[in-house]
């Protein structure tokens, strides 16, 4: 048995020299070629089906509008499209509000180039659970009463899920150390979120009043167990971000292109409709970074920028 | 004392000892428990059934499973060549030999524990800021602490035997290299041949959850469909999951037979440089992004003070020592206690399924699921990592108890025992020592798997990180792989003390 | 010619210091009681044991000094054998020649081990036939690994052969086998609990509590002097 094993050493001796060999070439033959390739992404805040079928749609109007190769590269963490974005991986974010000015500090010269109508003044929503005894609230000064409850937002950088809830919390006069277990939970997401509530597992919660609409439309949500006891006053929220190196890289003004493109993009024709209708919007329409100034401040004040 | 030392609890025991604390997590259980996400189980278990068979998401799917399986498999091969040669070089005894002197090796050791202690999914986040997303990270993110732990487990199987035939053969003149391979390695070598080819496995998991943390492949794909509570999408890729897992354990069974495994590692690197060609997955030389996240040198050290004064460490730590204790014990307990309530084949391969299962879901997915049917608390955060973790274990007891010599248990039976107490002390029992010394280093991996279930109760360090890292606040993030690191080491000291003394 | 020197050498606590020296073609029985001090003796002078007192020679240099070539001159057959339990009974018996060889021949031994004819030759001298070459040594029943370890001694040709008991795991038949093999080796020190073979020896040693008391042709050792030897205090 042994005298076979000989051929064996050969071969993996041989085969270890090619590795060592053809990694080292690998690596600086697979140099990227993808200069011209604009990357886009995205902050995590909705099912991978309407993703890649947003994505792909905007990637080709994008084709069209701009002559230039898009390729969308999902991202499943906020932290980790913060910090793509800050690095060079991804040149045009779709950030929420609070995700988008992290970038923005950490990659001085990125500018926000367009918001969808509803972003202007988005809200968010608080539910209950039924079995909780919490009824709406009619002013803010009511929110005393989830003093002591079980409380659940969404991820834990979610302006709509997480940020401003806790923003309105504070306002008036609720601690996160007030709720149930000495602090709230996170669910990861706006749909998550709705689940714990509508189970129990939690009595509150806090979510995107988007995504909550939505749900409602599809009928994915017991009204006999989960209703909306509050909705906040408005605020900024989602936005596109661009890298200040695009002008260098994709020629002079090619910024003020993207921008135009997508403030362009309309329901009349077949791709803007499809488009528009997955971000869940009528059109998208200009913003500038000092529109999200009281973001910051809020996410200062609440240490989710530092 | 003397009597008291005289009385060794048999070994197979020990291995279910850490079963009792499924009593208070039981308790904590039925207390919480509650039937109002019985609607959304129910829908994730019949998903199971009728996975979501569109043809665009399965395209999806399989790209994403390719990008991992790529990224598991060249980080699996890259960790274990560098962890062979990293414990060679923390093995006392080696070391030793050659120069005389036990200090290199042992510090070597305790500086490769950092690397142990940060959970791999932090690395990733680490490594990201450093080189943006780049195929590299990911595997990086493995090979850091795979290598590390690779070491120590190689480390403490060469120094653990007495190596009589070492000093037998240096008497009788051997050069002491030659001596070192001779006498040192092959009684070690089927030991590290199972735990390599177990490593795999871990790896492809741990692939599956960098995914899951944004660094790509299906584990992105997975994190969207769970976050929208898309349990058939969600299925399709755990079943395509489950498929390669089972594929790989049986390809690695087939090979550690022979020299294949050692094939199987140098070939790697070279087959997978060709497949991320083919699927576009960017694997070219990382490079350095221009500026740090991190602030200047000066404001480094003022906001290290600040952060180490707002932080609640005790609360932290002892958040998440219960968690490790908890989790660990319904890890190390939940195989042998399961296979002694079914030690026959039959049911024996249902647990085996099982196994595999528990496996299959990720540890975030398993606490969004106990989430559903009870309230959040720490027993939900500790009893997903323990499921989870459980299944790796489960693992591992099937793997030992195939080793073990079938016949002191025919002694067993022939002399009347019952079934189950002759598997008790034929089979378990025999098995316990290799099985209880690997549940030392499982509760070192819970320990550092505390930081992707910390959203469960919001409790703990690993929360406490995820917050950190999410608020960019580097310096609490600094402290908390810095704590996270000594309590990796005290409990590598403690372990060393605890097998010194048995 | 002398061997093996010991000069004022001893362990603290197990051996007291003791001068002896061994020759050429000397053949040595080592006698005395169970934890008389005959393991540490034998360790003293294969170097397993450094002494903390006096000095070791070997061939007029210290033995703690001695590179490995001069060491290959030694050989033990410890009372433990001290095989690799997961190598194989030819892969096990090439271990007595590693001193001999280079490194590459050390990983081949590990791969494909050379040199079985030898090893062949060696089974059969030591009474085991070669179809046992290519199994592992952790299969095979007390008397054949201690004959596999025999044949490991044989194979590294020392000059100086140190056994530690070699006869208590054997039954009768066997042990005068395996000392007539022993004895054939040039220079021998032999451990024994059987004090009735003496006379197959030149030369006896005795060791009591720790102290050598008696060294002596086996024909000057009378009963009374075996009695103490073996008697309690």
């Amino acid at each position: 048995m042994p005298r076979r094993v000989q051929p064996a050493v050969m071969v993996a001796g041989f085969i270890s020299a090619l590795t060592f060999g053809s990694s080292v070439v690998g690596c600086s033959s697979t140099t990227p070629s993808s200069i011209q390739v604009l990357k886009i992404g995205a902050i995590p805040d909705q099912n991978p089906e309407r993703l890649n079928r947003l994505y792909e749609a905007l990637s080709d109007e994008l084709l069209a509008s701009l002559d230039i190769d898009v390729q969308y590269v999902p991202v499943s963490n906020y932290a980790a499209a913060v910090s793509a974005f800050r690095s060079g991986s991804l040149d045009l974010v779709w950030f929420g509000g609070l995700t988008g000015v992290q970038a923005r500090l950490q990659t001085p010269g990125a500018t926000v180039l367009a918001q969808r109508d509803i972003d202007a003044e988005f809200t968010s929503v608080f539910i209950a659970n039924g079995a909780s005894g919490l009824r709406p609230i009619t002013s803010a000064d009511q929110l005393v009463q989830l003093k002591g409850r079980r409380m659940a937002f969404g991820s834990e950088s979610s302006t709509s899920g997480r940020l401003m809830p806790q923003f309105f919390l504070g306002e008036n006069g609720i601690t996160m150390t007030d709720l149930a277990g000495g602090g709230p939970g996170f669910s990861g997401s706006h749909d998550a979120t709705i689940a714990v509530v509508q189970s129990g597992a939690y009595e509150v919660g806090a979510l995107n009043a988007q995504v909550w609409q939505s749900n409602v439309d599809e009928g994915r949500v017991d009204s006999e167990k989960v209703v909306v006891i509050w909705r906040t006053p408005p605020y900024v929220d989602y936005h596109w971000l661009a890298r200040p190196d695009l002008d260098a890289r994709f020629g002079e003004g090619f910024t003020g292109r993207v921008q135009n493109a997508l403030l362009s993009l309309s329901p009349t024709t077949e791709r803007g409709a499809v488009v528009l209708e997955l971000f869940g919007a009528k059109r998208f329409i200009p913003a500038q970074n000092k529109d999200y100034s009281k973001i910051e401040a809020v996410g200062r004040q609440l240490g989710k920028i530092r | 004392m003397a009597l008291q030392r005289g009385l060794k609890p048999a070994p197979a025991l020990m291995a279910l000892a850490p079963g009792l604390v499924l009593l208070p997590l039981g308790l904590g259980l039925l207390r919480d428990l509650h039937a109002g996400g019985a609607e959304q189980i129910g829908r994730f278990w019949l998903a199971a059934f009728q996975p979501s068979l569109e043809r665009s998401l399965l395209t999806h799917q399989l790209t994403g499973l390719q990008v991992t399986a790529l990224t598991a498999l060249l980080a699996w091969s890259l960790s274990s060549c560098i962890g062979l040669v990293l414990g060679l070089l923390c093995s006392t005894t080696i070391v030793s030999t050659l120069t005389g002197l036990r200090w290199p090796a042992l510090m070597l050791r305790r500086c490769l524990s950092p690397l142990r202690s940060i959970h791999e999914m932090v690395w990733g986040l680490l490594l990201l800021q450093l080189f943006g997303l780049n195929g590299w990270v990911a595997v990086l993110a493995i090979v850091l602490p795979y290598s590390a732990l690779l070491a120590r487990v190689l480390a403490d199987q060469l120094d653990r035997h007495e190596p009589l035939a070492l000093t037998a053969l240096r008497c009788a003149g051997v050069p002491a290299v030659a001596n070192l391979f001779t006498s040192l390695i092959p009684p070690v070598a089927t030991a590290i041949r199972d735990h390599i080819g177990h490593r795999l496995d871990c790896a492809l998991r741990s692939a599956l959850l960098l995914g899951i943390f944004g660094l790509g492949g299906l584990g992105t794909e997975l994190m969207f469909s769970m976050q929208s509570l898309r349990f058939r999408e969600l299925w399709s890729g755990l079943w395509l999951m489950a498929l390669l897992l089972a594929l790989v354990n049986l390809l690695i069974r087939r090979l550690s037979a022979g020299h294949g495994l050692l094939l199987l590692l140098l070939a790697l690197p070279l087959v997978t440089m060709q497949w991320s060609r083919s699927l576009h997955h960017d694997l070219s030389l990382p490079r350095w992004v221009d500026g740090a996240p991190w602030a200047s040198s000066a404001q480094w050290i003022e906001g290290m003070s600040q952060a180490w004064i707002e932080t609640p460490w005790l609360e932290l730590v002892g958040e998440t020592l219960l968690i490790t204790l908890l989790a660990s014990g319904v890890a190390i307990a939940l195989p042998p206690l399961l296979r002694l309530i079914a030690p026959a084949p039959g049911p024996g391969r249902i647990v085996k399924a099982g196994w595999l299962l528990m496996r299959l879901l990720p540890a975030p997915l398993t606490a969004l699921l106990l989430m559903l049917a009870s309230k959040p608390t720490i027993t939900v955060a500790a009893l997903a990592l323990g499921l989870h973790h459980s299944g790796v274990m489960g693992l591992v007891l099937e793997d030992g108890l195939a080793r073990v010599d079938d016949r002191e248990h025919q002694a067993m039976v022939a002399l009347g025992a019952r079934p189950r107490s002759a598997w008790l002390f034929g089979v378990l029992s025999p098995a316990s020592k290799r099985y209880l010394a690997y549940a030392a280093y499982r509760s070192d991996v819970i320990l550092r798997d505390t930081a992707v279930v910390g959203l469960v109760g919001g409790a703990g360090l690993g929360w406490q990180l995820m917050e950190a890292l999410s608020s960019f606040h580097w310096q609490q993030v600094g402290w908390l792989v810095l704590v996270y690191a000594a309590l990796t080491l005290l409990g590598e000291l403690l372990c060393e003390r605890l097998q010194e003394m048995t | 010619m002398s061997l093996l020197e010991l000069r004022r050498a001893g362990l603290t606590g197990r051996l007291q210091p003791l001068d002896l020296t061994i020759h050429r073609g000397e053949t040595t029985v080592l006698l005395g009681r169970s934890g008389a001090g005959k393991s540490s003796l034998i360790g003293l002078c294969n170097g397993s044991l450094p002494s903390d007192q006096g000095h070791v020679l070997w061939r007029g240099q210290d033995l703690k000094r001695c590179r490995p070539e001069q060491r290959r001159q030694i050989g033990t057959l410890w009372q433990d054998l001290r095989l690799v339990e997961e190598l194989t009974v030819l892969q096990n018996i090439n271990t007595g020649a590693l001193g001999r060889h280079s490194m590459v021949w050390a990983l081949r031994n590990l791969l494909q081990p050379p040199e079985p004819e030898i090893g062949s030759a060696i089974l059969r001298q030591v009474g085991l036939s070669s179809d046992l070459r290519d199994q592992r040594v952790s299969g095979l029943s007390g008397g054949e690994r201690q004959r596999v370890a025999i044949a490991r001694l044989l194979r590294q040709q020392p000059m100086l052969v140190l056994v530690d008991e070699p006869l208590s795991a054997l039954d009768p038949g066997l042990a005068s086998d395996v000392l007539n093999l022993l004895l054939h080796q040039s220079s021998c020190v032999i451990s024994l609990h059987r004090p009735d073979l003496m006379h197959q020896f030149q030369r006896v040693l005795g060791l009591r509590q720790g102290e050598l008391v008696v060294d002596a042709a086996p024909s000057a050792i009378n009963e009374s002097t075996l009695a103490w030897l073996y008697s309690e205090d």
